[in-house]
């Protein structure tokens, strides 16, 4: 039942290498608490799946760059009823065949991440693409968009960031329509009633059936009045 | 109007006719007795049949054939004593065995170990830092532990079914809200799945350090709401060196941790001892959604390499050098009991001012009552995979429980009686102590206790499957259906298998392992006496004459109504 999440963590070892084995190794053996810090904040993060050069099937070349900075953490999620964690863009559209560099810069004090779901396997170990950030850190990854227009999930994974705000979109050429739950861009495929109580609603509801019902009456015998005889 | 009479009178004959005779009043039964003798014999409906409900209700009394059911086979070799970064680790002979990659870790400080066993371990650099030796004994007296919280079987906008889901037994998902290790990625298992990832789990994890360290705990609440982290029993000040908050209670000592933000707690302890840690935000419901861990605090000695993080509790693999020199093994117990009614109210709406509204002001806790009673995070028969006490005779081995549940617990052994050593992480006088088989745990409070397998027919009665449990009633069910709640057993090697699943002399436990089983679908004995105790088929006879009555009935009631009559 792990044996993907082993996969994932060698992945994940043959990027931190990539980063820079030396920083784990000196703080290894650094006790200084100075150190140990630099360390700390040399880490920082990760990228999963980056791909800077290999094309997908259909793009005879890449279209274009593009570039883009994406924070995250509470700040983007104040101004938003009933959301707690945001980031400063939910959306994010870009022509087929495109290099996205994504810069995801954490706001917050606790982790954060920007995942891509369901890209093509070939290309991206279980169709992900995956930035994660610590507290106040930031980290920039890249990867190429296929040929097909569609539109795909991005979301932290943390338990209920996703819930809570932290889901967005990727649009490819036109997409394929918006997904559910998309913070500012789609409703929620749940959604709570907000009515007001249960007894001002029945209220509401038993004035509204009576006024119907004789309103109905009233109007009906106007309407009959007004038929010549 | 003859022929309406007709109608009436044949009506209400046979309305009387269709009226069952069981029901007939006991002095008209008795009269007819007289008459004509008791009834003929008209034999009672027969055993509905379970229809297979997945083949276990014929399953044969315990036969191991489901062991790989019961069992899951431990493919990531977790069980298995090993040697990692130099951190000798215990092998656990029970089914499920905690990641050894993460213990290493947590062992050696996230900082020190190699980076392939960071990886493996899928803890952050930054989760269980060790620094510098400052009493020059061999051990790391700087330890910087950093904790998130994480919720378990939550709401979503997009689905009924919960989300990064933890069953505690089968079938059951409370909605949970534990302390985590600092781990790298998805809070899942991997992308087609909604289950959450093995090391993030109920209870909250046992926390290990030594008497005298310079700890820091780094509460970063990843979490949608406001928490804070408390060290109860642990010896900390009130404030930290720099003067802020350090006891985690929000109407003395701080503003809670807001939703994205961390805070750092301090703590020197100068004496040992068995302690616990919760939230203390709205505590009535924070911590028995399961904010809460055992708080350890190991004795002072040379290279004492403690595993500061003990995921799910359970079997201690690297034990402490104090432990070592008096015990041959060692386990913390943490016991936790949970309203349903509360649980899922984390699911009921996604907009967490509703969650809030309906948790804390909603949801009366003087009203409550428990349903789920859970060790080291999950129920029987969940608990046979990891719960097991596995010891030999002649073996020594340290308890340390907790009751971090809502009620008191009367902790009984089977097969052995145990001394209390310690009493809320206080030696209790060698005066005091005597052999006990219940033990009384009061909410919050922590008993070390000695139990010893030495077979002198008070101690220990021999080699087994000894159960041990709440011996109060509730404590032994799921939601009311036994057996279930926090049932596990001390085993003796022989009667273990190969795979860690006890070869148990008693009933199968197919049924155990069903859902239906505890959504109270199936009878409790069906597994070994089929058909004896089932639910019987529904008696044809009585409800077809109870459906002529009633359609005599509703023909003379529109008789009475003139519904018949033309217009």
């Amino acid at each position: 039942m792990n044996g993907g999440f082993l996969l994932r963590a060698r992945r994940l070892l043959a990027i931190l290498l990539a980063l820079g084995p030396g920083a784990l190794a000196s703080a290894a053996s650094d006790m200084d608490e100075h150190a140990h810090h630099h360390h700390v904040m040399n880490w920082g993060g990760v990228v999963m799946n980056e791909n800077t050069d290999r094309l997908p099937r259909g793009c005879a070349a890449v279209s274009g760059d593009v570039a883009v900075t994406v924070h995250a953490g509470r700040r983007y999620a104040a101004e938003v009823p009933g959301q707690i964690f945001g980031m400063s863009q939910h959306e994010l559209a870009v022509p087929p065949c495109s290099r996205v560099t994504v810069t995801f810069v954490n706001e917050d004090e606790v982790r954060h991440q920007w995942m891509v779901h369901g890209l093509p396997k070939y290309l991206y170990p279980a169709g992900m693409f995956h930035i994660e950030a610590m507290g106040g850190d930031e980290r920039t990854g890249t990867f190429i968009v296929p040929a097909e227009d569609r539109t795909y999930l991005i979301h932290c994974d943390m338990a209920q960031h996703m819930e809570k705000g932290m889901r967005g979109q990727l649009v490819v050429g036109r997409g394929s329509g918006d997904l559910w739950a998309v913070s500012g861009i789609s409703d929620a495929f749940y959604r709570a009633p907000y009515l007001p109580g249960a007894g001002y609603t029945a209220l509401l509801i038993a004035l509204a059936l009576a006024l119907g019902f004789v309103g109905a009456r009233l109007l009906r015998r106007r309407w009959i009045r007004r038929e010549p005889a | 109007m003859g022929r309406r009479r007709g109608v009436w009178i044949g009506m209400a004959a046979l309305a009387l006719l269709a009226f069952p005779p069981q029901w007939y009043p006991d002095g008209v039964r008795l009269t007819l007795t007289r008459w004509f003798g008791a009834a003929d014999y008209r034999p009672l409906p027969a055993s509905q049949s379970m229809n297979g409900d997945g083949g276990m209700a014929m399953a044969p009394a315990a036969d191991g054939a489901d062991e790989g059911v019961f069992c899951p086979e431990d493919l990531a070799g977790r069980r298995a004593a090993q040697e990692i970064d130099g951190v000798v680790i215990a092998a656990t002979p029970t089914c499920a065995a905690d990641d050894p990659y993460l213990i290493a870790a947590a062992v050696r400080g996230t900082n020190n170990v190699s980076a392939d066993t960071l990886n493996r371990s899928g803890l952050t650099p930054d989760a269980v830092e060790k620094g510098r030796d400052l009493d020059g004994d061999g051990d790391p007296d700087e330890i910087h532990i950093r904790l998130e919280v994480a919720e378990l079987n939550g709401g979503s906008p997009l689905s009924r079914q919960p989300v990064t889901r933890y069953d505690i037994a089968p079938g059951i998902e409370p909605g949970l809200w534990v302390f985590a290790p600092k781990l790298v990625g998805m809070a899942v298992e991997n992308f087609e799945s909604q289950v959450a990832r093995y090391s993030l789990r109920l209870p909250s994890p046992a926390i290990r350090i030594e008497q005298g360290d310079r700890v820091r705990i780094t509460l970063e609440n990843s979490h949608y709401m406001p928490h804070t982290l408390h060290l109860h029993g642990a010896d900390h000040g009130f404030v930290d060196v720099a003067g802020e908050g350090n006891d985690g209670v929000p109407i003395t000592s701080e503003v809670p941790v807001m939703p994205g933000f961390a805070r750092t707690y301090e703590l020197t302890p100068r004496h040992a001892g068995t302690m616990f840690y919760h939230c203390h935000v709205q505590p009535h419901v924070h911590v028995q959604m399961g904010l809460q861990g055992l708080f350890v605090i190991e004795e002072n000695r040379p290279d004492n390499w403690l595993q500061t993080l003990n995921v799910g509790a359970g079997q201690v693999r690297v034990r402490s050098v104090a432990s070592r020199e008096r015990y041959d093994q060692e386990y913390d117990l943490h016991y936790l009991d949970l309203d349903k009614q509360l649980g899922e109210r984390i699911r009921r709406h996604n907009d967490p001012r509703l969650i809030t509204r309906s948790m804390h002001r909603e949801y009366d806790v003087t009203d409550a009552t428990q349903d789920y009673f859970t060790l080291n995070g999950r129920s029987f028969p969940y608990t046979f995979r990891e719960s097991l006490v596995v010891a030999e005779p002649d073996e020594q081995v340290k308890l340390r429980v907790v009751n971090g549940g809502s009620k008191g617990m009367a902790l009984h052994t089977h097969g052995h009686k145990f001394t209390v050593t310690d009493l809320d992480g206080v030696p209790r006088p060698e005066a005091a102590r005597s052999a006990q088989d219940v033990v009384w745990l009061a909410t919050a409070q922590r008993v070390d206790l000695d139990l010893s397998l030495v077979n002198d027919g008070r101690q220990s009665y021999g080699p087994g499957i000894w159960l041990f449990h709440d011996h109060q009633n509730q404590g032994v069910t799921n939601d009311g259906i036994g057996p279930g709640g926090n049932i596990s057993a001390i085993v003796d090697p022989e009667y273990l298998s190969e795979s860690g699943w006890p070869r148990t002399r008693g009933v199968s436990f197919a049924p155990y392992f069903t859902e239906a089983y505890y959504r109270k679908e199936v009878p409790v004995w069906e597994a070994y006496a089929p058909g004896l105790f089932s639910d019987p088929a529904p008696d044809r006879w009585l409800l077809g004459r109870l459906l002529v009555l009633c359609l005599c009935l509703g023909v003379l009631a529109a008789l009475v109504t003139g519904w018949l009559r033309r217009p």
